[in-house]
């Protein structure tokens, strides 16, 4: 009889090709490889110097445009001519240039590229967002070299941190309220290196793209990935794209967790991440009153359907405020046409907010719609540290998108369930 | 198997030592330095202005719970490559140990209690393969759990540069 696994150690045992359990060293073969355009020029010029001129396995892996979709600099326009170069040079399987995808931590899952029980090696952090879907992502840094050229690297098998949601959440507060909540929480040595799993009845409260930001978040406090342990909801999503819904990975009764918790959503506040880090967290009224000149809702944390929906209801016949000027960035092209079919560009341009090209928006380090310095932001990026938007003595808060509407019609910071009291809910 | 036998002083340090700052001035991770020669100069001068001119190849520097914490740049740890020390700690941050690895540093991460198992000074002798230190200078003895055999064999040859000709070398790509 074997021991009973975790979600992680199920997805690794099948990609190790044996039996594994947290804390062992494997070499794990990754179903998909995926590299952002900041890096991929640099890891091609790498190859170059070590004389590799061909990549294992390179249908299973995917560059993506996705830092800087719209080159504003000559710089930038050359380096995503060098990553065309380099996707046929290597006769990569998933190259999605500019225009083709959007955000490559979220048009994945979407398309059914990404599904429960894969196993994803990239060169970015938040690579843990394919969790939503049940899939498990690791980021590596300078190491995905050894992924492309030897087919794999090694893994510590994480531990698993198991969070399980109950209840409701409150109107205007949304899942990344609670995903600020959880990782405000929890102790970053106990999280360190672990896999942050969700379940529980309370996930089918929340609309599926909110996955993406339960999984988003951990891993600002140390967590290696985060998972959404596949449920009806999951199934209902493959299913309903013609995938198979079959032999989704679950944790087996018994395994093995360091740490279990249980929340009720129906007891969490909006949440708001002060300056300068994304843990650094306390209910919005802490901050209320705060006057911002900045306001980006977009990221692989948000810039999701139920996100740009939200932030239509608060703009619907209002006006962001003259002092603030709002990016808007959703996440992928088919967002983004959807949005255009459900009449939410138009709201979004009625009431002077800027529609930016799907991707990560301003959250790549600003490289469109910065801030100045000494400025006041409130955005759904995925961090506050100083400089993620330019210049480093900038004042970065993150909020869920509702929030951050609320704010750039108020021009300061208020709860969103004071705002909108007596309207109804995205 | 060869040995990786670390016998001299220790220098021992407390909890959450940060890569930034700590083990190396942010400016090297910024500017992407990796060159061990500049590096050398300023590991470890967070902690101690002084470090680099009186440690010596061959030490042990004993660190708390977390240590390496922070941005996972990895030019703190190639500062501690560059001294030429080995590296015992209670705890290591996600992404650090990687980085120990990829920078060649002897290293036993998960020494619980072994902060208080030497003062600065004392003589200790570490063996990275079995994972058995010895504190000479108090006659005391602890087993940890020591790095599995791949990583080591990384840490062996100098580092992630060179595992990867070394991979490189046996399939021939």
């Amino acid at each position: 009889m074997t021991a009973p696994q975790t979600t992680t150690e199920k997805i690794l045992s099948r990609a190790a090709g044996r039996l594994v359990s947290a804390g062992e060293i494997i070499e794990p073969t990754p179903d998909l490889v995926v590299v952002h355009d900041w890096y991929a020029a640099t890891l091609a010029s790498l190859l170059d110097k070590f004389g590799v001129d061909k990549v294992i396995a390179p249908e299973k892996v995917m560059f993506v445009t996705d830092h800087e979709p719209l080159a504003v600099t000559p710089e930038a326009a050359i380096r995503q001519k060098k990553v065309r170069e380099y996707a046929r040079k290597y006769g990569i399987g998933h190259f999605f240039d500019v225009g083709r995808g959007g955000h490559g931590h979220i048009f994945p899952v979407e398309m059914g590229l990404v599904r429960p029980g894969m196993y994803v090696a990239a060169y970015d952090t938040h690579v843990p967002n394919y969790g939503a879907i049940g899939a498990l992502g690791v980021p590596f840094l300078t190491e995905i070299a050894d992924v492309l050229a030897f087919g794999s690297v090694w893994l510590r098998v994480p531990q698993t941190v198991h969070v399980r949601l109950h209840g409701r959440l409150e109107r205007w507060v949304t899942a990344r309220d609670f995903a600020q909540k959880l990782i405000a929480d929890l102790d970053p040595e106990v999280v360190d290196y672990t896999t942050v799993e969700f379940s529980g009845p309370g996930l089918a409260t929340l609309p599926f793209d909110a996955r993406f930001a339960l999984c988003n978040t951990p891993l600002e406090i140390g967590a290696k990935s985060a998972i959404v342990v596949p449920d009806a909801l999951t199934s209902e999503f493959l299913v309903s794209r013609g995938l198979s819904a079959s032999d989704l990975p679950v944790s087996d009764p018994g395994a093995q967790f360091i740490l279990e918790i249980e929340y009720d959503l129906g007891a969490i506040a909006p949440q708001i991440a002060l300056p300068p880090r994304p843990d650094n967290v306390a209910p919005v009224m802490s901050a209320s009153g705060m006057r911002v000149q900045h306001a980006f809702v977009g990221s692989c944390a948000s810039g999701v359907m139920s996100d740009l929906r939200a932030v239509a209801v608060v703009l619907n016949g209002r006006r962001v405020h003259p002092d603030v000027r709002m990016f808007i960035t959703p996440a992928t092209h088919t967002i983004l046409a959807e949005a255009a079919k459900e009449g939410l560009l138009q709201v979004f341009a009625e009431a002077g907010a800027v529609v930016t090209a799907p991707g990560c928006g301003p959250c790549a380090a600003g490289r469109i719609g910065p801030v100045a310095p000494g400025e006041v932001s409130i955005n759904t990026g995925t961090r506050n540290d100083p400089g993620r938007l330019g210049p480093a003595d900038a004042q970065i808060y993150l909020a869920s998108a509702a929030t951050v509407a609320c704010a750039a019609v108020a021009g300061e910071i208020v709860d969103p369930r004071e705002f909108m009291a007596g309207e109804a809910a995205a | 198997m060869d040995q990786l036998i670390f016998k001299g002083p220790c220098w021992v340090f407390g909890d959450n030592i940060g890569n930034d700052g700590d083990l190396m001035p942010l400016r090297f991770a910024i500017g992407r330095e990796t060159r061990l020669e500049v590096l050398r100069e300023y590991a470890m001068t967070g902690l101690d202005p002084e470090l680099p001119k009186r440690i010596r190849p061959g030490d042990l520097v004993i660190g708390g719970r977390r240590f390496a914490q922070g941005n996972p740049h990895i030019q703190g740890l190639l500062g501690i490559r560059a001294l030429g020390v080995g590296l015992l700690v209670e705890s290591i941050q996600r992404g650090s140990l990687r980085n120990a690895v990829n920078a060649g540093v002897p290293i036993l991460p998960f020494c619980r209690g072994v902060s208080s198992e030497a003062t600065t000074g004392d003589v200790v002798e570490v063996d990275f393969c079995t994972g058995v230190f010895r504190n000479l200078s108090r006659g005391t003895e602890r087993k940890y759990e020591p790095l599995p055999k791949q990583l080591l064999d990384v840490v062996r040859i100098g580092g992630w540069e060179a595992n990867f000709r070394r991979r490189l070398a046996m399939v021939g790509n």
